[in-house]
């Protein structure tokens, strides 16, 4: 126990002292790696290295954040130029139009299971063959954009030429005088 | 017989033909869509209205929704008949120079329960600027549980100083938040609070413009 006692302080007292390292030794190093020989590369392995040769980049706050508003608009563009507004879905709105200018309303039904569903109301004289619908999913999500000028309309869906249902995402229409609940869509003016 | 006087006998048959023609007009959207005799019966429904100055258009569409979901025609002819006397005291109740879209609105106002007073009060509030999109929103509300009463006050309220769209985001707005639970008057009150701190509410419309109390 006692011999433990002393040979401790004296190891640390040697790991306390700095390494020291000829002063030749830098010389000696260089030298030999002057001497040897530098395998030439081809033009296109020069290429190949240099392009495939990890480099570190350094970067200011500033610079990081222009290059990166620069991304953030690229992806912006690239989904508008690469889908055009009339290809991308719509929401269901009630768009205010421009002095009794139609404005494109798009109608969504949610039948799973159905065969057909058509849209039917005011706008088509209750044609129940006017205006079929589209399958926009496989989920029995069905749509349909049509243009109305400025009013107020009453509808409902048509599904499978036998049920009509009205529009869950719309107001109901006060006036169903025919047994089945009617939605309303109101197109203003601006 | 002379000249002149043929001419006269003319003119008044051509006279009277033309006099009588409206009676006997026939809406063509009707034909082959309902029974016979429930079609000659909503044609004179709807010859009456255009001679009084109303729109006819909701008129044929309520006989054609009738016959496409499969209603007799004593019921669709029913139905054109209440819709013609609503009109009717939808355009007493907003003035005789409402066009066509307001009275239209304004009948559906009544069908939800506004009274004809009612409209003539949204008519004074909201003088000037046309009463479509704010009596459908009315009876919007009315139609997700907002009480007659409350809904009327809140479209009046907002009367002066919305205009159409503020209306349609109100009642979108209200309709989200009681979708999403809250109570309809309770959705009413707090949209419109949010309407007077944008300023839609406007300065002129009077007493009648007062929210609604929020419960």
């Amino acid at each position: 126990m006692s011999e433990d006692r002393e040979w401790f302080p004296r190891l640390v007292e040697a790991l306390r002292e700095p390494v020291r390292i000829d002063p030749a030794l830098d010389r000696r190093i260089m030298r030999r790696v002057a001497g040897e020989a530098v395998p030439r590369l081809r033009w296109h392995e020069a290429v190949r290295d240099w392009l495939t040769r990890g480099r570190p980049v350094r970067l200011t706050p500033l610079g990081g954040m222009a290059l990166a508003a620069a991304a953030l608009s690229g992806v912006v563009a690239g989904r508008f130029w690469i889908s055009p507004p009339a290809e991308r879905p719509a929401v269901l709105a009630m768009p205010a139009s421009v002095s009794g200018a139609p404005a494109a309303v798009q109608f969504v039904a949610v039948a799973p299971g159905a065969t057909s569903v058509t849209l039917v109301g005011d706008f088509n004289d209750w044609n129940v063959a006017a205006t079929p619908m589209h399958a926009a999913s496989e989920d029995g999500i069905w749509s349909v954009s049509l243009p109305l000028p400025p009013g107020r309309y009453r509808y409902a869906f048509l599904v499978d030429g036998t049920r009509w249902m009205a529009d869950p995402a719309a107001p109901a229409a006060a006036d169903s005088d025919f047994g089945s609940t009617n939605s309303v869509v109101t197109v203003g003016e601006p | 017989m002379t000249i002149a006087r043929t001419t006269r006998l003319t003119a008044l048959l051509a006279a009277a033909l033309g006099a009588a023609a409206p009676l006997h007009a026939q809406e063509p959207r009707l034909e082959g869509r309902l029974p016979e005799t429930a079609r000659v019966q909503v044609d004179s429904v709807v010859t009456v209205a255009r001679q009084a100055g109303l729109p006819t258009e909701p008129l044929v569409d309520r006989a054609l929704e009738g016959a496409s979901k499969g209603a007799t025609g004593a019921r669709i002819v029913t139905a054109v008949e209440r819709l013609a006397q609503e009109l009717r005291t939808a355009r007493d109740a907003l003035g005789t120079h409402s066009t066509d879209e307001e009275i239209v609105a304004g009948a559906s106002a009544l069908r939800a329960g506004a009274t004809p007073a009612d409209l003539a009060r949204l008519r004074r509030a909201r003088t000037g600027r046309t009463l479509t999109v704010a009596s459908a929103v009315l009876a919007d509300l009315v139609s997700v549980g907002v009480p007659v009463d409350t809904a009327v006050a809140a479209v009046i309220a907002l009367a002066g100083g919305a205009a159409d769209a503020d209306y349609v985001a109100f009642r979108r707005n209200v309709e989200q938040d009681v979708a999403l639970g809250a109570s309809p008057v309770a959705a009413l009150g707090v949209r419109l609070d949010a309407a007077a701190d944008r300023g839609e509410l406007g300065q002129s419309a009077g007493p009648a413009s007062k929210p609604p109390r929020k419960p």
